[in-house]
Order: structure tokens, then C-alpha cells, then sequence
């Protein structure tokens, strides 16, 4: 039986799910056991199209789960709004964390019955631009490649012929590739939100690459890796002082180069600047609704706020669905990049909407989609 | 709790946005992005997003009014095609170049030719229809000048990306549509005579689409100042497959536009029509002359996957699967080949029954998709080709009368497919708002010699003289309709 607070390292006990999984398969086959032993009705796994590309789909099917896995830097989906209305267990980056909070604090996602099982995340890719910057910085065709990795901040591809590059993420990021802006500046890596955080920060020596370090975080977490290690689908061992030790220190790494990015991205404004910045940022809008569309925070619906008052007739210069969101997500925007992933016209949103939530948010010290315990300071929490 | 998840393209124009389809183990249907896709990374304009409800009403198999099923559907139409004189057939491009194919197929064995519904073909020789291609995107990206006679944001909003980029790239934009465009440097109305002062060059790139109601006047004009100048010309076309059914298109010659079809129909040229994925009534800017006109038709047979319009007034409808299920393969403004991941092929099955039953061979998809590598493999890729036609006479464009109001048609995706949008309101300049009297979030009247409504406007910087509707209208008797207005 594990406790809350524990720190461990662990691995899936399936030789084949241990291998094929990014760190020793334990995200796997805890999600495996938690829809094998009734816990969840379903689970959210990434159904990977190819190399750079990954589709979350919803399965009840064991088998289907363990044959998931694998870390995939260059997709960067947020899998929050794929917990509403369900009683299911998922893997999530801290944004994806940081979303399922946000619709628990509006009773779009029913934490009870939701398990999350947070994976450390120092930022996704753009499949496009990983395609190219793999011709363009690292010289390897894209179909060639086999596998990838993060460490000791460089980005290493591997090819089907076992050869490894390694080009430093700084460099990348330098010369335009690399990560979503938006991660650059992301100030959440370890997802202590969810209920277990895991990932490969910590294991070394022997265990590096095949196991995975799992913190528990509350009680479905215990619940979670419980229900694991006792239908035999993982192993655990306390992580060290070391092991710990160097988690903690890649974090700190991790944290102060994401606000260094956010010092270079959120430059001052002057205030006069301000109404002409946002008019002119959105004035390429086509109104197609997307960026609503994908907000994991947003528990809106159809009928909401911002397409209420905003019709194509009108002749606003800037339209009141901007307007009315800008304000409506100032206290709930997690910066998860999604809608300027999707925006037709590429306008920067998720900079632009971190841009007014900001100052709101350090206002009043409130950091969206970290636990249930502060209300939206524009809202009354419902949960 | 089972998902199923298709690769597909997106059915609201030629540009060929990839994007996913959800269908979950109710049916329902959702979109989710695809990322990765290089034509559009997963972006979707509004008809994009509002796909689940393009896709909510399939088509349901019907002989004469009655529920049926595909056999007895195709029994039917091979019955009323049986010995059918002046048959007409029409694909426009709504499905996969396989589906195509075996439509054309059938043509041959009925004796008669696929019409792509597009005139300007038809009108030009033969020399010019390599250059109403489109190119690959990043040569929009790439040139200098870029001269638009559309409104990308509102008729191919994956366009506007492009531009934008062209635009950081250093491109002059100039807009010489009808509408103000905030991407473009200069918007400029245009006459033919005025081309020559946009001095454009082999690095510019003119972009224009082509439609079922394009003026091939306005196409002969361009194609001219392609070769002055040596500029390139950047065709989109409204429809997914356009540019994969044009390229198949074997001989123009005694092919027609729509409204040549509903023209041949209505002096009783053509009996029998015959539609694979195109609807006349959606096509066509009059619905109800529409409908009128294919009611005195024999023969209207159907082959759809989508519950459209024409669907109600057909003898018969073949009903397929939804284009994203289809297997096969499409071909987008910039001849790249896309291939869908659905595995249905109930079209060609269809199709093979009928030709059979008609007396020919019958096909499958492998058949289909072979012969379209053989024919097309080759000519995928599209190259800047010199110009070989010669200098076109073009005729004059009809000047304004002045005073005349004109109610002008801007064909989007929710035109073509009669798609609900939130465009009920039609576009003013703000002359024409103040000399009316207009309030702010009134209505003005617009009378036609059809009838009259009252609409919402919206102001925008539009010729005076000139209303613009994104939506079709009751009142409106054709692409440009004269009407009179008043404040209300």
C-alpha cells in the first residue's frame, strides 16, 4: 500500500508494456488496471496516427490501452474536455491538468469520478514544424525517425537505423523551431495537480529510460497506483534522495528558463498602446469560432456569453466575442496554447489572452487550474 | 465507449484542409484537428467547424417519393435511363476522383459526357486550362506582389494565413475584389484597362477562383495580363475535388456550365438529368426558378451522399456514405493528392450495378483508382508554365447605370452547400446607410422585380451603388440582381 506524499519509482510488470512504453510503461498499465478493476468506465489514450501525430480517443478496451503509450512531443493536444461528462481515468500534461481543475471549479468535469494521472511536461511541438525542422536544423527525414526524447535540455531524435542526434533546445528555439511559444513560457512542469505525477525526471542509472518516477498526490492517487500494484500490473520502490533530489533540480531548470521566455514574450505596454495592440491583433479574425471551441477552461456551451452578444452584423472594430472573452478568461486562461494552434489565421491568441489574464491573475496571486481550494475571482465556484 | 476516427478533407472548397471526423458509437458525429496535415495544420474556417452539421443528414435512398434501398434505387434508375434520350450528367467535384471515374464510366456507356458545371472551360480553348490551376501555397507565400480578386476571408478563409505570411515576407497585397480587405495594402476597384498600372512581374501572383458562375470574360482578361507580364495566376475553385475532376475532364469540347444545363433543360435539349454529389438547386442563385426548371425534366436521378435540396424532387436518389467514409482519393488547389482513411466504396458499387444493369462492364475501386494513377499521376505536381495561348478578345463589361442598385452575390462554402450561417444581413457602404437613413441595428428594404424584404446590414467599405449578401436571397433572380432600396 502506498501514501500519500510518497515518492517512487515504478514500471509496468508487462515485459512488453515496460518496453514499448516511454518510461517503463507504468502511465500505461495504471490506467490499464484502473478500467481492468472497475474504477473508470473509460480511458482517454492517444491513438497514434504516426510519428507526429496522435488522436485522444475514449476506450473501455483493456487491451486497446495497453497497446497505447509513448511519449509524442510533437502533439501537442489538450485531452481536458475529454473528461466532461464521463467517468474516466487519463494521462495529462500539466495543462491538461490545469483544464479538467478549471471545469471541476464550473461542475463540467466531476473530479470524484476522474482520474488524472499527470505526466511532466516541458513543452510539445508543432507536428509541421517538427517535420521541418527535422530536414532543416537536424538533417534526418522525417519517416526515418524512430523515436525522441528530452534531456539535459536538448531535443535527441532517434532513426529507424538506431543513430541519435542531439541539438540543444535553446538552439532550436533560437533559429524559430522547438517548442509552442506558449510552453516556452509555461510556468507549471510537474503536474502536482493531478493525482499521481509522473515522468522520467529523477531515474537514473539502471532504471533510466525503464521506469518512471510517481509522486502521489491525494487520495485517488493512492487509490490509482493501489489499484495497480494489486492487480499486478505494476512494481514500485521508493526513489532516493538523489533520485528526488534531481527531479527537483531539472524543475527549478525548467521553471527559470520559462520565465526568462515569459520576460522576452509579455514586454511592456504602455497603456495608450493598449486598445490599438488588441484591435489590430484580432482585425484578421474570421469569426470561426475555433479558439472557443478548443479552450479546455471554457464550460460555456452553446449558449454563451461571448457569441450572445457578438454578431457578424455588427460594426464593432473589435468584436464583442473578443471583448467578452478577453475578460471572461482573465481568470481562468492556463496559457494551454490550443487556440492559437487552431486559429485560420494564425493571430498569436493564447499570447494575446495571457497578455490581459496576467497582471489580473499575479494581482491577486491566483493561478488557474492548481487545485479547487481558491474560487475564479470572476465567478462563484460551483463545486 | 468505442470511437472511430477518420482522415479526412474538409468538403468546403478546393483548398483541402485535413482534419479529422469522430464518430462515436451513437453515430454522432464531431471534428477534431489534424495537426500535422501541410495544407492547413489543422486549422478550419467557419464551415469547417460547423461540419457535424453538414454531415448531420444523410441521404436516403428513394424511388418515386417511396423509401428504398441502393438495389432497388438502382433497379429504378436503370429502368428510366434505359433507352433515355438527351441525357445530360453533372459531378462538380463534391466526391472522390474514383467516384468520378466510375461516374464517367457510366457517361460512356449512356453515350454522353461528365459536366463539371464550370463554363469558363467550355468558353476558353483548350491552351489556357493549364493555367487555371492553383500552385503550391508557399509560392504564395514567396512572391513579391499578390493582386486578389476574392475576398479570402470570406470565400477561402485558409487563404488569409497565406497572404499574411506573404505579407511578413515582404508582398505588396493589393485587394481589386469588391470588398475592403484589412490584409491587403491597397484596395483598389479596378478596371481591365487600369491591369497595366499594377505592374506586376514574374515574382506576383494573381489569385481568382472560377465557379459555375464565373464570367469568363473576367478569366480572359486575366489570362491576358499573364501574358503581358508574366505574372502567375493562383485558380481556387469552390468545391473539394474541383481541381481533381477538372484535371480529369478528358475533351471541353460540348461540355456546359450550370446554366447552360438549366438552359438545355428548360428548351427541352435535355430530359434526363443525372447528378452524382451536385445539386442544381443549391448551384444555381435562384432556388425557386431552380426547382422549376428540373421539374420538367423526365428523368432526375440522384446519386448523393448528402440529403441535399434537389434530393425532394428526384425520381430517383442513390444514397452513399458521407465523403468522409468514402475511399478514395482527392485532389486540392495545389494538386497535391489527398487520400481519405475511410474504406466505403457504396458510390462505385452503385455505380458498377447500374452500368451493369445498363448492358456494360461493371467496376470496382481498385479499377478506378488505378486507372486515375494511370491518368494523372504525371500532371500532379503543378509547374509554372509559360503561357502558349494568344491574347484574348474580352469584350466589355456592361458600365453601371447610374443610380441602379445592384444586389451582388459573394459565393462562400455555406452558399454553395445552402448551409445556415450567421450572415443574415447584407453588406452597405456608409454613404448608401447615411443618404437612407439607416439606424444602427435597423433594417433596409430591398425590392426586385421578385419581391421584397427587409434585411440587417452591415457597414463595410463597398462600391456605392453595391449591396453584397454572403447568403442567398428570395428576391435575387441571379448572381447580380437590380433592385431599389429604402430606410426602414
Amino acid at each position: 500500500m502506498v501514501k500519500v506524499g510518497d515518492r517512487l519509482l515504478g514500471y509496468a510488470t508487462d515485459p512488453d508494456v515496460r518496453s514499448r512504453g516511454a518510461s517503463g510503461g507504468l502511465v500505461t498499465a495504471v490506467l490499464a488496471a484502473a478500467l481492468e478493476k472497475g474504477l473508470v468506465e473509460g480511458v482517454v489514450v492517444l491513438k497514434r496516427m504516426d510519428e507526429y501525430e496522435a488522436i485522444p480517443v475514449i476506450t473501455d478496451d483493456v487491451q486497446e490501452v495497453l497497446a497505447s503509450g509513448g511519449s509524442m512531443h510533437a502533439v501537442p493536444v489538450n485531452l481536458a474536455k475529454h473528461a466532461v461528462g464521463r467517468k474516466i481515468a487519463m494521462p495529462g500534461k500539466p495543462c491538461d491538468v490545469r483544464g479538467v481543475i478549471e471545469q471541476a471549479k464550473r461542475n463540467g468535469v466531476d473530479l470524484e469520478s476522474t482520474y488524472i494521472v499527470g505526466l511532466n511536461c516541458g513543452g510539445t511541438m508543432h507536428p509541421v514544424v517538427t517535420r521541418e525542422m527535422l530536414v532543416r536544423m537536424y538533417e534526418i527525414d522525417p519517416e526515418d525517425v524512430s523515436g525522441e526524447e528530452i534531456e539535459k535540455g536538448k531535443l535527441i531524435f532517434r532513426t529507424k537505423d538506431g543513430e541519435e542526434k542531439a541539438i540543444p533546445i535553446d538552439d532550436l528555439e533560437e533559429a524559430g523551431y522547438g517548442r509552442r511559444e506558449n510552453c516556452r513560457y509555461c510556468t507549471v512542469k510537474i503536474p502536482t495537480s493531478a493525482d499521481l505525477a509522473c515522468g522520467n525526471w529523477g531515474v537514473i542509472g539502471e532504471l533510466a529510460g525503464n521506469a518512471t518516477f510517481c509522486e502521489v498526490m491525494n487520495e485517488k492517487g493512492k487509490r490509482l497506483l493501489d489499484n495497480a500494484i494489486e492487480a499486478g500490473f505494476v512494481d514500485v520502490r521508493p526513489a532516493d534522495e538523489k533520485a528526488i533530489a534531481i527531479r527537483e533540480k531539472v524543475n527549478s531548470a525548467m521553471l527559470s528558463l520559462g520565465s526568462e521566455w515569459k520576460e522576452k514574450v509579455f514586454t511592456e505596454m504602455p497603456d495608450q498602446e493598449r486598445l490599438s495592440y488588441y484591435m489590430e491583433q484580432f482585425a484578421d479574425c474570421i469569426h470561426c469560432g475555433a479558439c472557443k471551441e478548443v479552450c479546455p477552461v471554457c464550460t460555456c456551451g452553446e449558449d454563451s456569453k461571448c457569441t450572445m452578444f457578438h454578431s457578424l452584423a455588427d460594426n464593432y472594430r473589435m468584436s464583442m466575442y473578443h471583448m467578452v472573452r478577453l475578460l471572461h478568461l482573465s481568470d481562468s486562461c492556463i496559457g494551454c496554447g490550443q487556440c492559437s494552434d487552431v486559429c485560420p489565421v494564425d493571430i498569436p491568441v493564447t499570447s494575446i489572452f495571457r497578455r490581459f489574464a496576467d497582471p489580473a491573475q499575479k494581482k491577486r496571486n491566483y493561478e488557474p487550474g492548481m487545485d479547487l481550494t481558491r474560487p475564479p475571482f470572476l465567478e462563484v465556484m460551483l463545486k | 465507449m468505442k470511437e472511430s476516427i477518420y482522415t479526412s478533407v474538409c468538403p468546403g472548397c478546393s483548398i483541402g484542409c485535413g482534419l479529422y471526423i469522430r464518430e462515436d458509437d451513437r453515430g454522432a458525429v464531431s471534428i477534431d484537428f489534424l495537426k500535422s496535415s501541410p495544407v492547413n495544420r489543422g486549422k478550419l474556417c467557419r464551415f469547417g467547424m460547423r461540419l457535424p452539421h453538414y454531415y448531420s443528414t444523410p441521404a436516403t435512398g428513394k424511388v418515386e417519393g417511396l423509401g428504398s434501398g441502393t438495389e432497388d434505387a438502382v433497379r429504378a434508375a436503370a429502368s428510366r435511363l434505359r433507352g433515355a434520350e438527351k441525357v445530360a450528367m453533372l459531378s462538380v467535384g463534391n466526391t472522390t476522383c474514383e467516384e468520378h471515374i466510375a461516374f464517367m464510366k457510366l457517361a460512356e456507356s449512356l453515350g454522353t459526357v461528365v459536366h463539371t458545371g464550370i463554363p469558363v472551360y467550355a468558353e476558353l480553348p483548350p491552351e489556357c486550362h493549364p493555367h487555371l490551376e492553383g500552385m503550391p501555397f508557399t509560392d504564395i507565400e514567396n512572391a513579391e506582389k499578390i493582386v486578389l480578386f476574392i475576398d479570402p476571408y470570406v470565400q477561402y478563409p485558409l487563404l488569409v494565413r497565406r497572404l499574411l505570411a506573404a505579407k511578413r515576407n515582404g508582398a505588396h497585397i493589393t485587394s481589386a475584389g469588391t470588398t475592403e480587405l484589412h490584409l491587403a495594402h491597397e484596395n483598389r476597384k479596378l478596371s481591365p484597362e487600369q491591369y497595366a498600372e499594377l505592374d506586376l512581374d514574374g515574382n506576383s501572383v494573381i489569385i481568382t477562383d472560377i465557379h459555375p458562375h464565373t464570367d469568363p470574360c473576367h478569366i480572359r482578361q486575366l489570362l491576358n495580363v499573364v501574358l503581358d507580364t508574366g505574372a502567375r495566376l493562383h485558380v481556387v475553385k469552390p468545391f473539394v475535388n474541383s481541381e481533381g475532376v477538372d484535371r480529369l475532364a478528358k475533351g471541353r469540347a460540348g461540355t456546359m456550365g450550370i446554366s447552360q444545363i438549366m438552359d438545355g433543360i428548360e428548351k427541352g435539349d435535355i430530359r434526363t438529368l443525372v447528378l452524382l454529389d451536385s445539386d442544381p438547386v443549391e448551384l444555381m442563385p435562384d432556388t425557386d426558378r431552380a426547382v422549376e426548371v428540373l421539374k420538367k425534366l423526365d428523368n432526375l436521378i440522384v446519386i448523393s451522399s448528402r440529403d441535399s435540396l434537389v434530393n425532394a424532387i428526384a425520381d430517383v436518389v442513390i444514397a452513399t456514405e458521407h465523403l468522409y467514409r468514402k475511399r478514395g482519393t482527392l485532389i486540392n488547389a495545389e494538386g497535391k493528392l489527398q487520400e481519405n482513411s475511410g474504406q466505403g466504396v457504396d458510390g462505385i458499387d452503385a455505380m458498377s450495378m447500374l452500368s451493369r444493369q445498363l448492358g456494360a462492364d461493371g467496376f470496382d475501386h481498385r479499377q478506378m483508382h488505378g486507372y486515375l494513377h494511370e491518368r494523372m499521376i504525371d500532371t500532379l505536381a503543378s509547374e509554372n508554365r509559360k503561357p502558349e495561348y494568344c491574347r484574348m478578345e474580352c469584350g466589355t463589361v456592361p458600365a453601371q447605370q447610374n443610380g441602379a442598385c445592384t444586389l451582388e452575390y459573394v459565393y462562400n462554402p455555406f452558399m454553395w452547400f445552402s448551409q445556415p450561417d450567421d450572415n443574415d444581413f447584407v453588406l452597405l457602404d456608409r454613404s448608401m446607410v447615411k443618404s437612407l437613413g439607416l439606424k444602427k441595428g435597423g433594417t433596409v428594404r430591398l425590392d426586385s422585380e421578385k419581391g421584397s424584404m427587409n434585411m440587417r446590414y452591415r457597414v463595410e467599405k463597398v462600391p456605392e451603388g453595391t449591396i453584397l449578401t454572403g447568403r442567398k436571397l428570395p428576391i435575387a433572380t441571379g448572381t447580380v440582381t437590380k433592385i431599389r432600396t429604402e430606410g426602414c
